[in-house]
């Protein structure tokens, strides 16, 4: 079977900035952050740390009393993510006789799932000594709720199948959608993921990893700073994104609007530690993803870094860098946008994949906030600390390295060219 | 009747069906209740009333069966 092209027609997330998608990209270029200082009311000890969230979110408002009610927070900010995005690629929600919708299916991420559901379950449970529970927590609870819950609202009849891989699980989810369509498998997949961290016990679980960085209200928005001298941890956030990757015919046979290309794919594993990432893992996955994508390293103009702003990850991150774009790594420009958006952790590669899309399709290239001085470390690429346009951009990369070794890497290219 | 209300209750909450609409002709189905949300609904009864529904129940068809029902069970666990 002949390969596919794959364009990208369909784009959405829920920002946690309160707009829409044009919104949330003209903030990042700005060089805002999203993240404040969290602080709630559990007990005994009430979280408070640097977050970034999506107070404006309002599930009934978004999808009606009785869908929202079936899904929990997570699947919530998903399907939302997901109805954004089906609508931005022109797609009518409801299916119709032009199109079987037979072989279109959902790929989603989502490293947690839904731990809210589960959560109040156990308080039930613990706390007030219940002994049942509502016979909805397992199904808003287990992982795969997001994406079956995508495929039923939409009528999709294909493969509905959630990955989780940790804080690369979209990532692992949009290549594993964009295999099908290059295959032929499906006409259309719609793709991305969602998390929601700030359950209790799993926010006191992220802080027991040593890996958060400190905050107050006054210090949160800039808490997470990717390759700084002075980064501190990453900052946890809640957030859904979604892609709609189509059959290049397909999408031009029907007019869509074509935001740009995905044309590679690169997956590995460290096999060596749990949380210690290896620069070698990291480089075989790059060049995996570039070699799949038909590519020279001298194509990319822009790589969207993992960076997490963690003390180990940041050094390795750029070490693998310099060794796949050899001398041209000094003139390669990368951001690490979640000093802005914060680690959204299984939602995070989508996000991140949309902003990489936006930089090709509007060839803009948003910052990494809050860099004041690099780490020597993290020296050797071309790290972008204020937006910058000007030049049409070709293709780039994103990458996502996770916990337990697994690296995925996603290459794109303009759909101008 | 002491159940109608938890019936409109959740009804009104999770479907917004009217109170008005939930008479006791009215078929279940057709008011947007389906099995799992028929789980739910018996799980709310035996939270308010703390009576625990054994699991072989028959499934009530109507707003009148359902009624009865959980009624009936209501004045048995009193008695």
């Amino acid at each position: 079977m002949s390969q596919r092209r794959v364009a990208i027609t369909g784009l959405g997330l829920v920002s946690p900035y309160g707009g829409d998608l044009p919104d949330f990209f003209s903030r990042l270029c700005a060089g805002q952050s999203a993240a404040t200082y969290l602080q709630t009311d559990d007990v005994p000890r009430p979280l408070s740390m640097p977050f970034v969230g999506c107070p404006g979110f309002d599930p009934e408002a978004v999808l009606g009393k009785p869908l929202a009610s079936m899904m929990d927070r997570f699947a919530q900010i998903g399907m939302s993510a997901a109805f954004s995005a089906w609508d931005n690629a022109g797609l009518p929600r409801k299916a119709d006789d032009t199109a079987s919708r037979d072989d279109w299916g959902v790929a989603w991420g989502t490293a947690l799932g839904g731990t809210m559901a589960y959560e109040k379950g156990y308080r039930e449970l613990w706390q007030k000594g219940r002994e049942r529970l509502s016979p909805l927590t397992v199904l808003l609870g287990m992982n795969s709720s997001a994406n079956a819950q995508i495929s039923i609202q939409l009528g999709l009849g294909g493969v509905s199948m959630s990955h989780t891989v940790a804080c690369a699980s979209s990532a692992i989810a949009i290549g594993e959608a964009f295999r099908r369509v290059r295959s032929g498998e499906a006409a259309i997949m719609l793709t991305g993921g969602s998390d929601v961290p700030q359950a209790y016990g799993v926010a006191r679980a992220w802080e027991a990893l040593r890996v958060m960085a400190p905050g107050n209200a006054e210090t949160s928005a800039t808490a997470c700073r990717p390759f700084s001298a002075d980064r501190r941890g990453l900052v946890l956030g809640e957030g859904g994104a979604a892609l709609v990757l189509e059959d290049w015919d397909h999408a031009v046979a029907r007019g869509a609007r074509i935001h740009g290309e995905i044309v590679g794919y690169g997956t590995t594993c460290d096999h060596t530690h749990l949380v210690r990432p290896e620069a070698a893992g990291q480089t075989r996955a790059i060049r995996l993803a570039l070699a799949d994508g038909g590519l020279q390293a001298s194509d990319i103009d822009y790589v969207n870094a993992h960076g997490t702003a963690t003390a180990e990850g940041d050094p390795i991150e750029v070490a693998a860098l310099r060794e796949v774009f050899g001398e041209r790594a000094a003139a390669l420009p990368v951001s690490g946008t979640k000093s802005m958006h914060g680690h959204m952790l299984g939602a995070a590669a989508a996000i991140e994949a949309i902003i990489t899309v936006l930089a090709l399709r509007d060839g803009v290239i948003p910052p990494t906030a809050h860099l004041a001085e690099l780490d020597p470390a993290c020296a050797g690429v071309d790290h972008v600390t204020s937006a910058r346009q000007g030049q049409p951009l070709r293709a780039a990369l994103s990458n996502s390295f996770a916990f337990g070794g697994s690296n995925a890497v996603l290459a794109f290219r303009a759909a101008h060219l | 009747m002491e159940s109608i209300g938890l019936i409109r209750d959740f009804l009104k909450d999770r479907l917004a069906v009217e109170p008005e609409s939930v008479v006791p002709d009215a078929v279940l189905a057709e008011l947007g209740v389906d099995s799992l949300m028929m789980l739910e609904l018996m799980f709310e009864f035996e939270d308010r009333f703390g009576i625990k529904l054994s699991s072989d129940l028959q499934t009530p068809r109507t707003v009148g069966e359902m009624v009865s029902l959980m009624d009936g069970l209501i004045a048995k666990s009193k008695s």
